[in-house]
């Protein structure tokens, strides 16, 4: 296999990997700024030097020449390279600025050059904390500056459309911005304009950056010159904690990061996904965060008098209890739900299957026309394949009102999905029959209900969903609820302030915490009341069960979705689903 | 070598109305182009050899040995393939190739034929700064009569050759002449340098196999074809052979271009071609080659000559040939802040050391041009210099760092003299 | 406001402009040309319309027309008066001629008189070096060897409505002593 040498060190490389790359890939650092592995290498920003040169071969003896000490004879490029656009070839010699002080002292001019004209503000930029040109001045950048003259004005706090905002006095000229509009989501609607030190990025006059897809290029924007509308001066990165999650706003999939500062969801922002969503996702996802933060369900709640009433958590089991034992199994419809996860529709159809009930049915949420050939879908809702591989029945939307209305359903339960507020059947048709909701927000669903159940949302819990291209992925709780401390909570990713802060700059509150539990915690509590089997301690446990006794799940597990980019299913397990 | 004095030009000969396409014609027009097209023996190897071994460099700055270029276009293989010819002539100090636009397009438009049959080319876009208007309308009319007369087109002269010739007219913005960003400005973009590699003659226009030339090679080729490679490095200089096409302004009594052999003293272009300097004052400083390469002092031009060798061991540069002569009077700080202004406005602003080293640079002269500078800010120019070359996409950064680098080297005391004394104790 | 269009003629000859590259993003510096010389300026408008003409991204077209300088991307006076202070200008007095243009219209470089007639610009070289001090106008006509009469004769000139002779370059060779 071709060999390289990356500061005296061996490594072996296959197919034509630029050095850049192949040197992140081995989990080593190098400084740079334009390159990004889904875009174009423009090799404009001059940070990512590296000293490079390949061994002499001679053609006659077939062999490499050696010097007096039987080392190699190297050829070296004579300028500083760039290592993001160097193709990496069998033999090569590299020297990073661990191993030259040329190469450190290139990394360092190049800081300086970006500096001079630079605004150096720092302080109250957003990007403060997650910004590569901060940390990499910080670690490879000059002491102080010996520049003595104006800095170049440009325009700053422009709105560039309707979620992006353009400081042109920040921007290093990396191009990335234009690159993704050019090449990912191909609005081209950005260009940089004018020409040397004046050059910014820029739409054409008149003209919105309304691409769909704007906030990704605030995402990989290396510096604060692109800043969201939405989340500009919100939080600052250090007081956040990133946690993994999975976009709820359609069946892409998309991996999202859940960024939480005192038990709000503050912004999401991609994770990469090579084989779901790249680097990138779509701006209209990114507002899902309102729905995790407001209008919760907080606490139980009964109808009385045609008013929610908020109640007790035994009460609301001794209600569901009571109004179970009152009708026949055939009398209840259980409605599962392709906007809440694998397990709770799993041990929703487990605890129904053990009352008898036999059947599972869910609406499918489809806006024919939303999607497009990207990350958006026309589907709404993240796991309707997850409903259908548990093998519950699929309807439209009407349809299902149908079969809400019937007569002979005396008792309806709904899982995590405002079906009366997305049109599937009116309030009315629900009249008479006693209607659980189980669910995230308050809405027309819950207003109907005569028991409301707050369950915990895609940020609160560790579950799984499948995508529509049939991927298992899952979440991390990322925000407390009343009954989980991040400190406690195994599955609960610890941020920079539960590590290393102490008491007084934690302003940990229990303010924006929801009382709610997940619906399969609350249906086995219903179990365990009755004196019932039911035991899981946690969804992982409902997913390793799930693996053992259903084909289309046989080797999932928490574990394989975390280390693989989530699971695709086998396509040859995957049940058909049954439509009505 | 040829004297000089009994030198005849042969790029611009004074021949009246060459310009015109029937005395370009009756002036032995077009015969070279018939005799590659119709001579068996000379297949388009054969050509790029000649020209190989006539060791013609290219005359757009950089000097390379334009049929060795041409031998590195990989084999045809069905696929367009073009020539660009350079004729975007912004670099200060240069003004030669307006004068074939003027005097003799044919002479250019047959060498770029030939040129064309030696690579199997389909295209040719000559790409000429806007600011040329007038010139763009005479080579123009110069392809339309080439057209007619059927040398450009479809099967040329008869021949089963087929190439397309056209204007590409530039807008304001002298990096367009770096090859790649000049490839970029025909395709319809912003003027940005390409990384290379891939080189053009792997990926150039359009993606596709592309050779770059300077309008004065091309024009050089039909005559290394009538007369042989040995003729033409009979002429001039050894290293550097041909004619060339100096193009001197300043302080001299008659500036303009001249055609000489390469390898002239630089003395004798200055006192015997153009009439000495003016008022009689003495050199303070010659720039030989336009702005970019390093001025050289006026009492170090014995003996230096305008062929590459000569210029590198005196400690500067061929470069366009562009001559710049400057008397005892001239104000270096003024004159090198000056070309930093130049180099300041026309970075592309793709890369990080050109984009903003070209702006330090400028604003840092300024400040010791206007008397505020200090001792230690002369250390600063030399290092903001040391940052920007070689570090960058293309040459622009490298152009705009040697003459500050050179020139603080070379006529310090002028620049110590416009310093404040430090307050601070120098070393 | 204004409307711009290009008419059927012109259209043609847009697609025989697009017919010399490969694709017709390539057209669209000539396209650019084309349309200055007939409104005068490529204001977003116009910008807007060759983006539309060529089928390309507006912002595209903004990038292209903002990188070249000799692209008006506003109204500039009906006289472009470039005068060249580069090198071999700037040392043969192209500072002076400068100075003197702008006392002469009472504006300085990179504005227009009030009547719309001059815009004034310092500009970089025009290669025309052995010509010094010398200028360009609207981006045609080259005057050379400018002195104050020069100047005063090429603005008379242009104040009536015409622009100057083309100057031919002259021929050299070396007097032969
Ligand atoms: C910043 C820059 C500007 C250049 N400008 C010109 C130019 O105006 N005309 C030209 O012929 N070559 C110019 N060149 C050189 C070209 O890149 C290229 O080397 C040349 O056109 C090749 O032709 P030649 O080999 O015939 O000289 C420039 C190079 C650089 C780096
Ligand atoms: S705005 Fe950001 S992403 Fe865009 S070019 Fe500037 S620094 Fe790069
Ligand atoms: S060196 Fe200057 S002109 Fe060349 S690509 Fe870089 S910024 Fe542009
Ligand atoms: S990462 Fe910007 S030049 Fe390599
Ligand atoms: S310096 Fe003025 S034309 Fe060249």
């Amino acid at each position: 296999m071709p060999e390289i040498f990356i500061d005296d060190q061996r490594f072996e490389f296959e197919g034509n990997p630029k050095v850049l790359q192949f040197v992140l890939d081995q989990g080593l650092e190098l400084p740079f700024f334009c390159y990004h592995p889904s875009l174009s290498i423009p090799a404009n920003c001059r940070q990512c030097f590296v000293e490079a040169g390949t061994p002499v071969f001679n053609r006659e003896t077939n062999s490499y020449e050696l010097d007096e000490n039987g080392d190699r004879v190297i050829r070296w490029f004579p300028k500083l390279m760039t290592s993001c656009s160097l193709e990496a070839t069998d033999g090569m010699v590299i020297k990073t600025h661990r191993s030259s002080e040329k190469v450190a002292r290139g990394q360092k001019d190049t800081l300086e050059f970006i500096l001079i004209n630079h605004p150096l503000d720092c302080p109250i930029c957003d990007q403060a904390g997650e910004c590569p040109l901060q940390i990499q001045t910080y670690k490879y950048g000059p002491e102080g500056s010996r520049f003595e003259h104006k800095k170049v004005h440009k325009p700053k706090r422009v709105q560039l459309g309707p979620n992006v905002v353009l400081d042109a006095e920040r921007c290093i000229n990396c191009t990335r911005c234009v690159r993704f509009t050019d090449e990912i989501s191909k609005s081209k609607q950005l260009s940089i304009v004018s020409r040397g030190d004046k050059n910014y990025p820029l739409t054409a006059p008149g003209t919105e950056f309304d691409d769909p897809y704007s906030l990704n290029t605030v995402d990989i924007c290396p510096v604060g010159a692109l800043t969201s509308t939405d989340f500009r001066f919100k939080a600052r990165v250090w007081e956040m904690n990133q946690t993994p999650g999975i976009d709820m706003t359609g069946s892409k999939g998309t991996n999202i990061d859940l960024w939480v500062r005192n038990n709000l969801v503050m912004r999401i922002t991609p994770r990469y996904n090579p084989d779901v969503n790249d680097h990138w996702m779509p701006d209209e996802a990114r507002k899902d965060y309102r729905r995790i933060n407001e209008n919760r369900i907080s606490r139980p709640s009964i109808k009385l008098d045609g008013e929610q009433v908020k109640t007790s958590w035994n009460n609301a089991m001794l209600t569901f209890n009571e109004e179970t034992g009152k009708v026949k199994p055939s009398e209840i419809l259980v409605i599962g739900s392709p906007h809440a996860s694998v397990e709770d529709n799993y041990v929703l159809s487990k605890f129904f299957n053990r009352l008898g009930v036999s059947d599972v049915h869910f609406a499918n949420d489809i806006e024919k026309g939303r999607g497009d050939d990207f990350l958006i879908t026309d589907d709404r809702a993240p796991n309707a394949n997850g409903c259908r591989f548990l093998g519950f029945t699929e309807h439209d939307p009407a349809a299902l009102g149908k079969a809400v209305s019937a007569s002979g359903v005396k008792m309806v339960v709904i899982l995590g999905d405002d079906l009366i507020g997305r049109g599937a059947f009116p309030a009315e048709a629900v009249q008479g029959k006693f209607t659980v909701f189980m669910g995230t927000n308050n809405c027309d669903t819950s207003n109907a209900a005569n028991l409301v159940v707050p369950i915990t949302c895609s940020a609160e819990h560790a579950a799984s969903y499948i995508n529509e291209a049939g991927r298992i992925q899952r979440t991390i709780p990322a925000k407390e609820t009343v009954y989980t401390s991040r400190r406690l909570n195994l599955e609960m990713s610890l941020g920079r302030l539960d590590h290393f802060a102490t008491k007084f700059d934690n302003w940990e509150s229990d303010d924006n915490k929801v009382d709610c539990i997940p619906a399969w915690e609350f249906l086995i509590r219903l179990v365990q009341e009755t004196g019932g089997d039911l035991t899981y301690t946690s969804s992982r446990e409902i997913m390793d069960e799930i693996a053992s006794a259903i084909d289309t799940f046989s080797g999932v597990s928490f574990e394989r979705m975390d280390d693989e980019y989530g699971i695709p299913l086998k396509k040859e397990n995957q049940p058909q689903g049954k439509t009505v | 070598m040829q004297d000089w004095r009994t030198y005849e030009p042969l790029l611009i000969p004074s021949i009246k109305d060459l310009h015109k396409i029937d005395v370009y014609e009756k002036n032995g027009g077009y015969q070279q182009l018939k005799k590659v097209l119709s001579d068996k023996e000379q297949t388009p190897e054969a050509v790029t050899n000649t020209v190989k071994n006539a060791n013609l460099r290219g005359r757009g700055g950089a000097g390379f040995n334009a049929g060795l270029k041409w031998s590195f276009m990989p084999k045809p293989d069905g696929g367009p393939r073009y020539i660009a010819a350079n004729g975007d002539e912004s670099e200060p100090g240069t003004f030669k190739d307006r004068m074939i636009f003027e005097y003799n397009p044919h002479l250019f438009i047959e060498g770029a034929l030939i040129a064309a049959y030696a690579m199997s080319i389909d295209a040719v876009y000559v790409y000429i700064r806007g600011e040329y208007r007038s010139w763009i309308t005479m080579m123009q009319k110069a392809i339309d009569d080439a057209y007619a007369k059927g040398y450009i087109g479809k099967g040329i002269m008869g021949s089963k050759m087929n190439c397309e010739m056209y204007v590409h007219m530039g807008a304001g913005a002298y990096i367009c002449g770096e090859e790649s960003s000049l490839m970029e400005s025909l395709e319809g973009k912003r003027g940005y340098p390409r990384v290379k590699p891939p080189f053009p003659a792997q990926k150039g226009l359009w993606g596709r196999p592309t050779t770059i030339n300077n309008i004065e090679t091309l024009a050089n080729v039909p005559l290394i074809i009538k007369n042989g490679s040995e003729w033409f490095t009979s002429i001039g200089a050894k290293g550097h052979p041909g004619p060339v096409l100096y193009g001197i302004s300043g302080h001299v009594n008659r500036p303009g271009v001249y055609e000489y052999p390469s390898g002239m003293l630089i003395t004798e272009l200055i006192n015997d071609v153009c009439g000495g300097v003016r008022g009689g004052k003495k050199i303070k400083a010659v720039i030989p080659g336009g702005s970019s390469t390093p001025p050289l002092r006026g009492d170090s031009l014995d003996g230096v000559r305008m062929d590459a060798d000569s210029l590198r061991d005196a400690g500067s540069m061929m470069g366009t040939a562009g001559m710049v002569i400057l008397d005892e009077d001239t104000d270096m700080v003024d004159l090198v802040w000056r070309i930093s202004h130049f180099y300041h406005h026309e970075s592309c602003g793709q890369c990080t050391p050109c984009r903003d080293g070209t702006g330090w640079l400028e604003k840092t002269l300024l400040k010791i041009k206007n008397g505020e500078g200090e001792i230690r800010d002369l250390e600063l120019l030399l290092d903001i210099c040391f940052q920007m070359e070689g570090r960058t996409i293309c040459a622009l950064a490298d152009a705009a760092a040697w003459p500050v680098r050179y020139s603080v080297a070379r006529f310090r005391d002028e620049f110590e003299a416009r310093c404040k004394k430090s307050i601070y104790a120098v070393a | 406001m204004e409307k711009f269009e290009f008419n059927k003629a012109e259209r043609d000859h847009i697609e025989k402009i697009i017919a010399r590259y490969p694709d017709s993003q390539s057209a669209v510096m000539p396209v650019l040309w084309m349309a200055q010389e007939k409104f005068g300026h490529v204001e977003p408008d116009v910008q807007k319309l060759v983006a539309k003409t060529l089928d390309l991204p507006e912002a595209h077209v903004y990038g292209v027309a903002s990188f070249y300088t000799q692209y008006y991307k506003e109204k500039m006076g009906k006289y472009v008066l470039d005068v060249c202070t580069c090198l071999s200008c700037q040392v043969c007095g192209g500072y002076d001629m400068l100075h003197y243009i702008e006392e002469k219209l009472g504006i300085k470089a990179g504005e227009t008189t009030e009547d719309g007639m001059f815009s004034i610009q310092s500009v970089e070289c025009l290669g025309a070096c052995g010509y010094a001090p010398m200028m360009q106008i609207t981006n045609d006509i080259y005057v050379n060897h400018l002195d104050k009469a020069k100047v005063d004769k090429v603005i008379e000139t242009l104040k009536q409505g015409k622009m100057p002779e083309f100057e031919p370059i002259p021929m050299r060779v070396a007097e032969k002593s």
